[in-house]
């Protein structure tokens, strides 16, 4: 029979997050009298919404075993291009669509300069980030533009006052991985960066499965910067720039490998709500917000330390199972 | 007689300048086991490649029950009918055994997802089917013992009820090989062909009536198991001796002085309750068939694999050999088995790659006085008959046998007492080759001591005072002297003599 535990136990890293996550919680909810208002809980989720999608994205790429800095190119452009149309020629559905192609084609780029050509995944990903900023130059070379009242209205508020619209995003987000994580794709993924000899010689399609990994992982690096211009009302190439460290800290936070196989988008997203609740958390406490950067940062070392602690004891473990293998005479 | 089930003509494969198969014909027939051997680099892998849709063959022609057989990829190769147990295992670590056993191709239930009970359920009936009902489908690959997953992979492979199954060094961890013997016995019986590569020559024997040798990419051999003696096999897989001359020399062992290095019941894994007394001006053979415990014994000397147990005394001294740093200090060096990833630094001229180890030396201030170097350099190459105008080269303009002059030359530049040699004549064409065993006698001649580890067996008879031979990763017997001959090595290093040798190992 399949334990629980057994079940569980490649989300080990996500539980150590989701325990972070609620610790922080507990005390910015003591802390801040009003941190339990829909008005607080809104306010928080907006704030986790767009780190937590793109995190999502580049998840999909990390496990494969690669990595992808082009997530903030695409947000710039995306948020420019929202910035620039869904008020006039393509409205809030045209510009979604928009975004999401963009999204989708420079995943096809990067896809295929890596399993096309060869290259290094994160050179051939500093590159289209990049030129993805320059193209969001070129077209909004200064802040401005005009966001659709639709989108940006739409997004942010409460259904009924009482729902946030950013937690029906982000369980949407989850249920969408928690299928897809049960696709072929979706477990090619992780068998792809788990072990890439051992995936082609099971008989995966490794080149393809990265492709569309760095597909995926644009079309929500698109949705993430349709996301960012509903909160931030009008157009700004560089508003993205802060993204990307915080991207990856999120998935590793998560439980994520940085070296692909082993983690999962449930992980990253809660990494990403760690991130935003740590500031509401040392806000409320009265630290003064330049202490925020050494609080992220020493999360996620305590976030990769405990992690790692589980697989060194597998690993010792497995050195004596492995023993008792070897034949004796 | 009935066509073969499979039909290999003239097939080919290069690396670049590397020639991995060339002209290699032959057929395999319905219900047949034929044995493939081969020493490393021989070409065994690359078939097993070719013919699972992994590589594809610069020239020949495959054919598979009468039809041109081309696999594009190893899917393709499973649908047609073949599929291979890899000698790496080709088992994903980190999904369960349900899933490695359902790939590529998981079922899926009607709206399009992984089922996962399905998969479970159809991997709880394939490992019973396949004697296997201890294997927990749940279990995360990565976290079983190394013979299990080899289990699985040798299952995943009869699950797909090929009509031809390649096993690629399938017992190299297994610890119940007669659970495999039973299936192929099983599985020949419904008309299987298998092709059964392995080092093991008591496996030949006990399962194939016909055996294939390949040597440097070329078939040498294809014959009735039965007519071949074990030298015969072997002599047909080395294929050197004939060419190769030994300078008799006496021994210039010096048994009254304490050992330059003991090692007393050292255990760690791949390595059982192993002990030995290597004296000044000796050189102690070590004999093993791929994969007995000698890599382990050999890198566990220089406390680069861990040990569970046991003592190494250097000069009559007990000393931890902690790192290869600490090993040189007390004079033991080892002489690593691949030259290429272990031995040289590639981007390096030769002179450096000789002078690596004493570089603070010669660096007074830290900064490097070529002419101390020089000299340092030049005391040694003479020894190994190393040219000197190799020196400012790079390393890799160098033959494979310069090249290991120049790994041996660096051994030897700190002043070593004891050397570890593992297979130091691998890849080195015969003048190197000379030049290495004459080093050999020159070194021990001078007092110093060698452990000494090599895949061909006249190299061992011919250089060595006495001769370990390992089997299952312990001592399976000492042959010394007179009796040192390759039959009787090689007979306790297949487990032949195991009946006769008290110390010998069992079934496990």
């Amino acid at each position: 029979m399949m334990s629980l535990a057994t079940r569980l136990r490649p989300a080990r890293g996500a539980a150590i997050a989701v325990l972070i996550y609620l610790a922080m919680y507990f005390v910015y909810a003591i802390s801040e009298a009003s941190a339990t208002s829909v008005f607080a809980i809104t306010n928080l989720l907006d704030n986790t919404i767009v780190l937590a999608v793109a995190a999502a994205g580049l998840t999909l790429v990390v496990l494969t075993g690669e990595l992808d800095l082009s997530a903030i190119g695409v947000i710039a452009i995306a948020n420019v291009v929202v910035a620039t149309t869904s008020a006039g020629v393509l409205g809030w559905f045209g510009s979604l669509v928009a975004v999401m192609l963009i999204g989708a084609a420079v995943g096809l780029i990067n896809g295929w300069l890596v399993v096309g050509l060869g290259l290094q995944s994160l050179a051939v990903t500093i590159g289209t980030m990049i030129a993805c900023e320059g193209v969001a130059l070129v077209i909004l070379a200064a802040p401005g533009g005009e966001v659709s009242d639709t989108i940006a209205n739409g997004l942010t508020g409460d259904i009924a006052n009482v729902v946030p619209v950013a937690a029906v995003i982000i369980i949407g987000v989850l249920a969408l991985w928690f299928v897809f994580a049960r696709t072929r794709l979706g477990i090619a993924i992780y068998a792809v960066g788990s072990d890439e000899n051992a995936a082609g010689l099971s008989g995966l399609n490794v080149r393809r499965t990265k492709l569309l990994a760095f597909v995926l992982a644009g079309v929500a690096y698109g949705c993430a910067g349709y996301l960012l211009s509903a909160q931030t009302g009008s157009g700004d190439p560089r508003a993205s720039n802060t993204f990307l460290l915080f991207m990856y800290a999120a998935v590793a936070i998560g439980g994520t490998s940085l070296t692909g196989g082993r983690g999962g988008v449930f992980g990253s997203v809660v990494g990403a709500g760690i991130l935003t609740v740590m500031q509401k958390m040392l806000f409320a406490l009265g630290a003064a917000s330049f202490y925020t950067n050494v609080f992220s940062g020493i999360i996620m070392l305590v976030a990769l330390f405990v992690g790692n602690l589980s697989g060194l004891r597998l690993r010792r473990q497995r050195g004596a199972e492995w023993q008792s293998a070897t034949p004796r005479p | 007689m009935r066509p073969p089930v499979l039909r290999v003509d003239d097939l080919a494969k290069r690396y670049g300048a590397t020639v991995a198969l060339e002209n290699v014909s032959f057929g395999l027939n319905a219900g047949e086991v034929c044995g493939l051997l081969g020493e490393n680099g021989a070409g065994k892998s690359t078939l097993v490649k070719a013919l699972s849709g992994v590589v594809t063959p610069d020239h020949g022609e495959i054919h598979l029950k009468g039809d041109r057989f081309r696999p594009t990829s190893i899917v393709d190769a499973n649908r047609l009918g073949v599929s291979t147990a890899f000698q790496e295992l080709s088992l994903v670590p980190s999904l369960s055994v349900a899933t490695n056993l359902a790939l590529p191709d998981a079922p899926r239930n009607a709206i399009g997802l992984v089922s996962g009970r399905e998969l479970r359920q159809r991997a709880e009936a394939t490992l019973a089917q396949w004697g296997a009902a201890d294997i927990r489908p749940s279990d995360i690959v990565d976290s079983l013992p190394l013979g299990v997953r080899q289990r699985v992979e040798i299952i995943r492979a009869l699950a797909r009820n090929p009509s031809v199954l390649l096993l690629d060094e399938p017992t190299s961890a297994l610890s119940d090989r007669e659970w495999l013997f039973g299936l192929i016995d099983r599985v020949l019986k419904e008309g299987v062909s298998i092709l059964y590569i392995t080092h093991k020559l008591d496996e030949i024997r006990r399962l194939c009536r016909r055996c294939i040798i390949l040597r440097n990419g070329q078939k040498v051999l294809d014959q009735a198991v039965s007519e071949m003696s074990n030298d015969d096999i072997f002599r047909s897989m080395a294929g050197r001796s004939a060419v190769e001359q030994f300078i008799a020399a006496p021994s210039s062992a010096r048994p009254q002085e304490a050992p330059a290095l003991e090692a007393s019941h050292l255990t760690g894994e791949g390595i059982e309750d192993i002990s030995f007394a290597l004296q000044p001006g000796e050189i102690l053979g070590v004999a093993g068939l791929e994969g007995h415990g000698q890599g382990p014994l050999f890198r566990a000397l220089v406390g680069l694999h861990p040990l569970h147990g046991g003592r190494i005394a250097v000069a009559g001294t007990a000393r931890g050999l902690h790192s290869p740093r600490v090993a040189r200090a007390a004079g033991v060096v080892l002489v690593p088995e691949e030259r290429k990833t272990e031995g040289i630094f590639k981007d390096l001229s030769t002179i450096a790659n000789i002078s690596v180890p004493v570089i603070r030396r010669v660096s007074p201030l830290h900064f490097l006085n070529r002419q101390r170097e020089r000299q340092l350099v030049e005391q040694v190459i003479p020894d190994v008959d190393l040219p000197e105008h190799f020196l400012p080269l790079p390393i890799t303009d160098l033959s494979g046998g310069s090249q290991q002059k120049a790994v041996l030359a660096r051994a030897l530049v700190l002043g070593a007492r004891c050397l570890l040699l593992f297979d130091p004549t691998r890849g080195v064409d015969v003048g190197a080759k000379q030049s290495i065993y004459r080093m050999m006698r020159a070194f021990v001649h001078e007092g110093g001591a060698i452990l000494f580890y090599s895949t061909e067996l006249d190299e061992l008879v011919h250089l060595c005072d006495r001769c370990l031979v390992l089997y299952r990763n312990h001592v399976a017997g000492e042959v010394s002297g007179g009796t040192l001959s390759q039959e009787l090595v090689l007979s306790l290093a297949s487990g032949q003599a195991a009946q006769a040798q008290p110390i010998a190992a069992g079934s496990p």
